[in-house]
């Protein structure tokens, strides 16, 4: 075994957001030479704002940062982070579909290969060829992108954060050893190109390092060789697998943290209706379909009932979930809203008509941001603020607007100077709150909740569950889409579980309990 | 939140406010200086009327669709189109033909809407092209020969002197009024607004974001057929010069009112002031004989440095 070798160490980093929320709290971590250190949590944990730490695209409000024993100071931007030997690999953006490999792996560094203005194109390709023969990569350096599989995509993706370094490095710093993050690197990929791209890891770590960021178990736990757990912006657990053995179930504690959960989910006892399957039957989903993306999904939804959809990325549940609300159209199947029958493809309108409501918690998406709450607030409820005007037109009535966002605002303690303040100056649990509250006077019969209160503090989700649980007891029914296991706990009657797109199994609240360990 | 007149914080967030008005002012003052006739008569206000009235309700329309972060290429196109064919129908249909004209229109738009809202295609590559198909119908119905009207009925719609202006400025004031109306207190205004602001939020919010923006390409065809008809009828006919060269104007017009070209900010409101400005300010230079194509080059001057500062920099990264 290789002589353990600090390459880059970071300590007491704290970082926070519009000087309220602490996205980082005294966090420490290290990467040593040759490894692979996992960082794991749930979302808005803080993986992201540390990684973007490492890369400078965030500076931390303290901290310091060492490389290769030598105090730095932290990267101001990405380009000096590169310099230093640290890249990342992003999830989703970096693939430019329509270029070649050799023009992608070059993208940004045609300056270097140019003469007299020409792209020195034999050179590039040369070069391109005995980079991917040093790391193992076997495929057409003329084909495009997009014809690659996913898999191969990322290799390339990462073979270019690795050139890219050795290309800035350079001159008398050229052994220095690359740092590349890979952020959520398999989210879209398929189980074989999984293992994969991970042989291929496995063969680079012998000349480089990687962190990476996941919140997929088994893969973490079984490709690294350190793990950190962040949970709530603090950092809650190091474990070095090479010597220590630690379960799943462990290491799944470890990032859910059970501290509120207790009580919240007495309030879900409280909430609950006894014998739900006894009430009326509201909407059934009947073997709804989408190519590649979920099939035969079939299922029940009583009056005040939560059923959630349970399953982990990729396995087809909010696809389904905004197949009800038609912002997707399911190919085939049949959904059935009070007995009767609605059209697969249809826009979201449609569905608001028969009750069916849409609440996600990426406020960017849904709200306007630089409209003031009150408007935010009538967008759905213009039946409720709206007076026939002269018994044609349909006037909006200010004073009944207004009275309007005064309750929810009060109703949900949303913490804005007044009901014109934009949305945007809020905080992302107000801003949240707005989101969800613009429902709470609709009362449509069914809610649609995806990701309800991702990335927000617990204080603000603990007033959008009541929100949610207030609404249920008043008998509008629900179905839940999350990451966070805790929440299908606390707010639904029976969970269902999807795999790869497929209804595997159906339990109740307390069986799921058991089933994840809570 | 209150905040102390004339602070910076106060300048900048009312810029599009300030800029319009204290532009207006300081343009009337530079006319009336170089120029002894600007605004010495009622003759001349008289005159400025009739400039601005028909653009003012082509503007409008357009505003509409600037406001949802779209753009109709074919206003003037349509407004020649139909200034056409209400001078070429008149003489055997009579004022039938000013239902044919806004028919017309009507189709225009709804095609112009159906194209971007069904089939995905930008606004403006739609409203290319069908400004091409109102061209090249205007130059078939009419030959392309200038068509007079003499009957004084023709001219009586937009030239009746009502309290000493003339009537084309009354029905200009009411579809700017109208706007402004349905703009502000119907939630089809307060949709338009949304989809500017931000289409996908607006779709999720359940509003039905297809039916929203044909419409408002409807309304904004159909004002631009208003505008062509009382157009012809202010001059007595119309030709195939109509129109041309008023885009630029016409969107320099919205933009100076403070109208942002990203949608969701501004409104029908300020577009008069914005019509004020650009028309005066072509009338005002023409009459000390600044010849046209130094005034296209000061309009799309105005359009561009107008764009940069009503742009909405907090919601735009890249511009294709």
């Amino acid at each position: 075994m290789a002589i353990v070798e600090t390459l880059l160490e970071v300590r007491n980093i704290t970082k926070t957001f519009d000087r309220v929320v602490r996205a980082l709290d005294d966090v420490s971590i290290r990467v040593e030479k040759n490894e692979i250190v996992s960082v794991v949590g749930e979302n808005g944990a803080g993986k992201s704002t540390l990684m973007k730490i490492l890369v400078g695209v965030y500076q931390p409000d303290s901290g310091e940062m060492y490389h290769m024993g030598r105090k730095v100071p932290f990267p101001k931007n990405p380009l000096e982070a590169l310099k230093r030997g640290i890249s990342i690999v992003y999830q989703e953006k970096g693939v430019i579909p329509h270029l070649r490999v050799y023009q992608f792996l070059f993208l940004g560094l045609e300056e270097k290969f140019t003469r007299l203005g020409r792209l020195q194109l034999g050179k590039i390709i040369s070069l391109a060829k005995s980079v991917f023969e040093e790391l193992g990569i076997k495929c057409d350096l003329s084909s495009s992108m997009y014809e690659l599989p996913l898999s191969m995509q990322k290799m390339i993706e990462i073979a270019r954060a690795i050139l890219n370094i050795k290309l800035m490095v350079g001159g008398e710093e050229s052994n220095v050893t690359p740092i590349i993050i890979l952020d959520e690197p398999t989210a879209p990929l398929s189980i074989e190109e999984r293992d994969e791209l991970f042989q291929y890891l496995l063969n680079l770590k012998k000349s480089n390092s990687f962190i990476f960021v996941s919140h997929i178990i088994p893969e973490v736990m079984m490709f690294s060789d350190r793990v950190y757990v962040l949970r709530d912006g603090k950092l809650v657990a190091h474990h070095d697998l090479r010597i220590e053995k630690i379960s799943e179930e462990q290491l799944f504690r470890e990032i859910v943290g059970r501290a509120s959960y207790h009580e919240l989910w007495v309030k879900y006892e409280a909430a609950k209706i006894r014998e739900i399957d006894k009430k009326p039957i509201i909407l059934s989903v009947r073997n709804l379909t989408k190519k590649g993306y979920y099939r035969d999904v079939s299922f029940d939804l009583h009056e005040g009932e939560c059923v959630g959809l349970f399953g982990p990325a990729g396995c087809g549940k909010s696809e389904v979930a905004r197949s009800l609300y038609g912002d997707i159209s399911a190919d085939s199947g049949k959904i059935i809203v009070n007995g009767k029958e609605i059209k697969l493809r249809s826009e979201p309108h449609t569905r608001v008509k028969v009750g069916i409501g849409y609440f996600s918690g990426e406020t960017g998406k849904e709200l306007l941001l630089f409209w003031p709450i009150r408007k935010n607030l009538s967008i759905v409820n213009f039946d409720k603020v709206t007076i026939k005007s002269l018994k044609v037109v349909s006037v909006i009535s200010f004073r009944a607007e207004k009275s309007l966002a005064e309750k929810i605002i009060k109703k949900l303690r949303i913490k804005a100077p007044s009901i014109e303040t934009e949305c945007y100056s809020l905080s992302g649990g107000n801003k949240q709150k707005v989101s969800v509250g613009k429902w709470l006077e609709k009362s449509p019969r069914i809610m649609i909740l995806e990701d309800p209160t991702i990335g927000i503090d617990v204080g603000a989700r603990e007033d959008i569950y009541e929100a949610l649980l207030e609404m249920k007891k008043n008998g509008i029914s629900m179905i839940l889409v999350s990451d966070d296991p805790k929440e299908y706990a606390i707010l639904c009657d029976k969970i269902i579980s999807m795999k790869d797109g497929v209804i595997q199994a159906v339990y109740t609240n307390e069986e799921f309990r058991k089933v994840i360990e809570l | 939140m209150a905040q102390t007149w004339f602070s910076r914080e106060w300048l900048h967030r009312n810029l599009n406010t300030i800029i319009p008005v204290t532009g207006f002012i300081l343009m009337v003052i530079a006319l009336r200086i170089t120029n002894p006739y600007f605004l010495a008569s009622w003759d001349s206000v008289i005159t400025l009327v009739y400039g601005m009235s028909w653009f003012l309700i082509a503007a409008c329309g357009l505003t509409l669709v600037i406001l949802m972060g779209s753009f109709d290429f074919s206003v003037p196109s349509v407004l020649k189109l139909s200034a056409m064919i209400f001078a070429v129908l008149y003489p055997s249909i009579g004022f039938s033909a000013i239902l044919v004209s806004v028919l017309t229109g009507l189709t225009f738009g709804a095609v112009n809407g159906t194209l971007l809202a069904r089939f995905n295609i930008p606004s403006f590559m739609a409203t290319l092209a069908t400004s091409m198909i109102a061209e090249g119908a205007a130059q078939v119905i009419s030959g392309g020969y200038t068509r007079m009207i003499t009957d004084p009925a023709f001219r009586a719609i937009s030239t009746t002197m009502i309290l000493g202006l003339p009537s084309i400025f009354y029905y200009a004031m009411l579809i700017w009024l109208i706007s402004i109306f349905i703009t502000f207190t119907t939630p089809f205004g307060r949709a338009v607004y949304a989809i500017g602001g931000n289409i996908v939020g607006t779709r999720l919010a359940g509003i039905n974001v297809k039916k929203v923006r044909i419409m408002v390409f409807m309304i904004c065809s159909m004002f631009a057929s208003l505008a062509g008809i009382l157009y012809a009828s202010q001059i007595q006919g119309a030709h195939m010069q109509v129109g041309v060269l008023d885009m630029i104007p016409l969107f320099a017009s919205v933009v100076v009112g403070g109208t942002a070209l990203t949608g969701g900010i501004g409104g029908v409101h300020r577009t008069l002031l914005g019509v004020l400005i650009i028309r005066w300010l072509d009338s005002g230079l023409s009459m000390i004989a600044v010849d046209l194509n130094i005034r296209m080059i000061v309009f799309g001057a105005i359009a561009i440095v107008m764009t940069i500062l009503t742009i909405d920099r907090r919601r735009i990264k890249i511009m294709k």
